[in-house]
């Protein structure tokens, strides 16, 4: 078993890093060079076309701009409106039963989301907000909410009640004692929460695909599968496009990292 | 007083905004459920004939039985490996921080990127995997055009993409277990397996609980790797619940079906959630 360890661990990079690799490698590879039998492991003409014509000619960056439009304004709003209902109920929730709690904030997450996109859907229609950014946004927003109200809790719960009143008993208001000594404190927790809602946003497709389907509103994940149903074989253009979702995902992701866990399980694993 | 103001003042706009977004939403879909309603015409009430069809429906079954098999082998596999890598990694290694960060990208690397380099590796023309096969076997080969193959193919990028979610809670949960019950066993001669089997499994029983709901609940309503590897097919092969639904609704127009069949989801998967939380009562 302790031989075995090493095996093992080297084993599990592998598979785990091999078809990213793959990606990376298709993206920078020429069309001819993809359809090459055997297959070669590295690119032998490296080229970046691929990235320049989804941009030049497939409108890529039209979609990269919405998905930086709906998914920003949803995580600001979401932060600002969710954190106000954190720091509530990390100061005055506590006679709440936990229990009951708990089960309010979980139960959207497990409402299977096929059984809300069919109403969201007629209701946004009927508003005229289908195939918009803001129709889009105000559902990101919502689905952030009880999320971003959880991760917050847990995070000004760490912030020591007495700091504040030490503040308030000096004659600082509860606003300003919030903002001027828990808001710096909690800050990095709420720069994880961000990140933690921008991934989960970003990268969501499902209500996207029903709720924006013209380039003038549809995000990246639903460009790139309208991508993927229109360039059929062109696989270097395909792995493109999914290198331009992934990355800069990949590396917030890598910053939150500490707080992956907790954000995952919306606070039940620490 | 004024705090309990300032209580609900804060807390108000967060919970009327969510409830707007998911009780409004679920009434209307209860109300959809009950009508005729396609697309260009009025909807019209039809009480529970949507559901009676729903009954006789034998596609809709079948996409239940595929979401399940999914549902049962794609989490029950990612805990298994899961653990496995938690174990495997929970002891000093060399780069242990830069090997934990390279195991979690398939996680948060998007559903719809994930299709992408699958399909890089499943396609019959270019695909890395084909190419192996064909190399080994000398048949050629197409997973994805494949009855028998397709769903254990889905499964298996289910797989790839979340075992690391498994792995990262079951480690999380691994590591803040208290050392004493441990030392104590070891001392007292304890195998390895015995430990493993009567304390640590017992003991992580809370955060395998939150993980296997969690994950379980995720892969019964999976949607964007299937809509970008096979569409449900070949045939009906693949097709898992919410897939057909989208379809149903939106494809086919017809919204009060679609609804119907959104309901019965949300039933199971509330009866699935209720199950769980029972069976590890007290944990979760």
């Amino acid at each position: 078993m302790a031989r075995l360890r090493p095996a093992l661990i080297v084993l599990a990079l592998i598979v785990t890093l091999l078809p990213v690799y793959w990606l990376v490698n298709t993206s920078l590879k020429t069309q001819v060079e993809v359809f090459t039998s055997p297959p070669t492991l590295w690119p032998q003409n490296l080229t970046l076309q691929n990235y320049v014509d989804l941009f030049t000619r497939r409108r890529l960056g039209q979609y990269l701009l919405n998905s930086v439009i709906i998914v920003g304004s949803a995580v600001f709003l979401s932060l600002a409106i969710g954190s106000l209902a954190g720091y509530s109920l990390a100061r005055f929730g506590k006679n709440l039963g936990q229990q009951k709690l708990n089960f309010w904030v979980l139960a959207p997450r497990m409402i299977p989301p096929v059984a809300l996109v069919v109403p969201m859907f007629l209701i946004l229609q009927k508003l005229g907000l289908v195939n918009k950014r803001l129709g889009l946004m105000l559902v990101y927003t919502a689905f952030n909410l009880p999320f971003v109200a959880w991760m917050m809790r847990s995070f000004f719960e760490e912030i020591p009640i007495d700091l504040e009143e030490a503040a308030m008993v000096d004659g600082a208001s509860r606003l300003r004692s919030f903002r001027d000594i828990v808001l710096p404190l909690v800050s990095p927790g709420m720069a994880a929460t961000a990140i933690f809602s921008l991934i989960v946003t970003y990268n969501e497709f499902f209500f996207a695909l029903i709720l924006t389907s013209t380039p003038a509103a549809a995000t990246l994940p639903v460009g790139t599968a309208a991508l993927i149903g229109k360039t059929q074989t062109l696989y270097g253009e395909m792995a493109a496009a999914g290198v331009v979702a992934a990355v800069p995902l990949v590396i917030f992701a890598l910053l939150v990292q500490r707080h992956l866990v907790r954000g995952l399980t919306m606070g039940a694993v620490k | 007083m004024r705090n309990r103001l300032l209580y609900w003042a804060l807390l108000a706009p967060t919970a009327l905004f969510a409830l707007a977004m998911t009780v409004l939403p679920l009434v209307y879909s209860l109300r959809a459920s009950l009508q005729e309603f396609r697309l260009g015409r009025p909807p019209a009430f039809v009480g529970l004939q949507n559901f009676q069809a729903l009954l006789h429906d034998s596609s809709f079954h079948s996409s239940l039985g595929t979401t399940l098999i999914y549902t049962i082998f794609a989490t029950g596999i990612e805990f298994l490996l899961g653990l496995g890598l938690a174990l495997l990694l929970k002891e000093e290694f060399p780069f242990l921080k830069v090997i934990r960060s390279s195991l979690i990208i398939p996680m948060v690397i998007a559903p719809i990127v994930v299709g992408i380099i699958w399909r890089l590796l499943y396609s019959a023309d270019v695909g890395l995997l084909s190419f192996a096969v064909q190399a080994l076997t000398g048949k050629s080969f197409s997973v994805l055009s494949d009855t028998a193959l397709a769903l254990p193919a889905l499964i298996l990028v289910d797989i790839w993409e979340w075992t690391p979610f498994m792995f990262l809670i079951l480690l999380a949960g691994i590591q803040s277990l208290p050392q004493e019950p441990f030392e104590a066993a070891r001392v007292d001669g304890a195998s390895p397996w015995n430990i493993f089997v009567n304390l640590t499994l017992p003991m992580l029983r809370p955060v395998i609980a939150v993980a296997v709901l969690i994950r379980a609940l995720d892969a019964f309503t999976v949607f964007d790797q299937v809509f970008v590897l096979t569409q449900g097919g070949p045939g009906t092969a693949t097709e898992v619940a919410t897939l057909m639904i989208y379809k149903t609704a939106f494809r086919f127009s017809q919204f009060g079906y679609g609804a119907a069949m959104a309901v019965a989801v949300l039933v199971l998967v509330a009866c699935f959630s209720a199950a769980v939380t029972r069976a590890f009562k007290g944990s979760v």
